[in-house]
């Protein structure tokens, strides 16, 4: 019969009960033995060794608490010790440069661009910032048939970044209605910052 | 230690509390407020946000209004690249940004581990400052957050927490509480603080002790991140709990039928947590309604000010 010996001694929470995850994850020991120096540890690890199907006792001797564990349910009632795989949240960036959708008919290219940026929305909270260069920033002025959505979307929560050269360019910068006028390094930062880049 | 000080000095160093507040005029006060920490989540962006949130708190605790930020940053400049720093800086920009504080300085120095926060300074009407230990008895206990953040932390660190779960409180550390403090200033408040690295119980003794009443917390009431009563149970409990209830065991008084793990997480360290805050009882429950049609869905009165002049609190 094997026994797995843990000294933690002179370790703060949580490094006991991590070296003790870590042994029972190696296997499943019959019986263990941890030994602690402080309080705290000593119940994070009798706790965490009864949480995975052990009996615990303990001894004290001096300064130190020695935890010993035996293994008393069967391996299939072994709780899992690692999470189950999900789907991260993600930081996606949606560069608009234009505000139209493709290239060819203007009139379709620009039913395309509204339908795009309602439709937006789906993403959910993966969505993370919305970035207007080019002719794109005709979009955040006066007039524009998404500045509605738009206003939605930065009351949600979501960051909207207008380029400011570009605003300027255009003499639009007392029209921009929606978003922060932005710079290029702010649009670096932020394309390195997100996980992924949708660029339009 | 005898500090320096003057008449203008609303709070200051002897009060232990949020912020320090100094009278400028009979109409405006400043407070002043500095934290700065080592990472506590693994991306460097977020944790920008959460240490910038996390000292925005004191002055939104004590009622004010933050104005003006400055970036403390220490940054072992040898061992890691600059655009780590960059991106912690973009994080606490962009919530400063979103608090609408401007950033009007800083200091970085190298050293050999990290740590970055801000020195934030406010302003406030000098009679409208809210300390932490005017509890009015007969008042309510409003929490604006829930509770269980360093125990996350651990299970994060034993990798343990699932990604959905990580993000969720990372999240939930970075929301500021500007709007919790906005909707707060709307109705009758007699004392509030911020709970941090005390944990709940911590940052309730502090306002118990010298104002003369005690506290009833109804634990089943008190918001809790659900998955840290099931980590707790695993024994993965910060030292700094411990540490919390040893220091404030003596003045608190918890009921036997108060299941372990809600007691570890009353007393777990919080990072960047909610607003605790003592309104007049006839209001608790429109003060909550506001808050959760405000966004702050996890507001809930979680006890009340008792009239015993021991300065207890007993947990139920």
């Amino acid at each position: 019969v094997s026994l797995k010996e843990i000294d933690a001694r002179g370790l703060a929470c949580p490094a006991p009960v991590l070296q003790t995850k870590a042994a029972l994850q190696e296997e499943v020991w019959p019986g263990i033995k941890v030994v602690v120096d402080n309080a705290a540890s000593q119940q994070n690890v009798q706790r965490f060794l009864e949480s995975q199907g052990y009996k615990t006792t303990l001894e004290q001797s001096g300064e130190d608490y020695l935890v010993m564990g035996t293994c008393v349910s069967k391996p299939e009632e072994q709780p899992r010790l690692s999470p189950a795989p999900e789907a991260h949240v993600k930081k996606i960036m949606v560069l608009c440069a234009t505000d139209r959708m493709g290239f060819g008919d203007d009139e379709l290219g620009l039913k395309l661009m509204i339908s795009f940026l309602r439709t937006l929305k789906e993403m959910g909270s993966d969505l993370w910032r919305l970035v207007f260069v080019n002719n794109g920033v005709k979009l955040t002025i006066d007039g524009s048939e998404v500045l509605t959505d738009l206003k939605d979307y930065e009351k949600a929560g979501l960051k909207i970044l207008v380029c400011g050269t570009c605003l300027t360019h255009f003499d639009l910068l007392e029209r921009k209605q929606v978003g922060e006028t932005t710079n290029m390094l702010d649009i670096i930062t932020a394309m390195e910052l997100a996980d992924k880049v949708i660029s339009i | 230690l005898v500090f320096p000080t003057d008449e203008n000095v609303l709070i200051g160093l002897d009060r232990a509390d949020d912020a320090g507040v100094y009278r400028i005029t009979d109409d405006i006060a400043l407070i002043q407020t500095v934290d700065f920490f080592t990472p506590i989540v693994d991306d460097p962006y977020w944790f920008g946000q959460i240490a910038a949130a996390n000292a925005l708190s004191d002055v939104y605790a004590m009622g004010g209004i933050p104005k003006t930020a400055m970036n403390l940053v220490a940054f072992p400049a040898q061992e890691m690249e600059l655009t780590i720093l960059r991106q912690i800086i973009q994080g606490g920009i962009d919530k400063i940004r979103e608090a609408e504080v401007v950033l009007i300085g800083g200091h970085s120095v190298v050293d050999k581990e990290l740590k970055y926060g801000l020195s934030v300074t406010g302003i406030i009407h000098p009679a409208k400052v809210l300390a932490k230990k005017n509890l009015r008895p007969g008042d309510s206990l409003v929490l604006t957050k829930p509770l269980g953040t360093g125990i996350i932390n651990t299970a994060i660190k034993a990798g343990l927490a699932s990604a959905e779960l990580t993000d969720r409180v990372t999240r939930m550390m970075a929301e500021l509480n500007r709007d919790a403090a906005r909707i707060m200033g709307e109705f009758d408040v007699g004392a509030c603080t911020d709970v941090t690295g005390f944990g709940l119980l911590g940052h309730l003794a502090e306002m118990v002790c010298g104002s003369g009443s005690s506290v009833r917390i109804e634990s089943g009431s008190v918001p809790v991140i659900a998955e840290a009563l099931e980590f707790a149970n695993m024994g993965f409990v910060p030292a700094g709990a411990y540490k919390n209830r040893e220091f404030r065991e003596k003045m608190t008084v918890c009921a036997e039928t108060v299941p372990r793990a809600l007691q570890d997480v009353l007393v777990d360290p919080q990072t960047s947590g909610g607003l605790l805050i003592s309104v007049s009882g006839s209001q608790a429950a429109s003060l909550v309604g506001a808050l959760q049609a405000g966004g702050i869905v996890d507001a809930a009165v979680i006890g009340e000010v008792t009239a015993d002049p021991a300065e207890k609190i007993s947990v139920v």
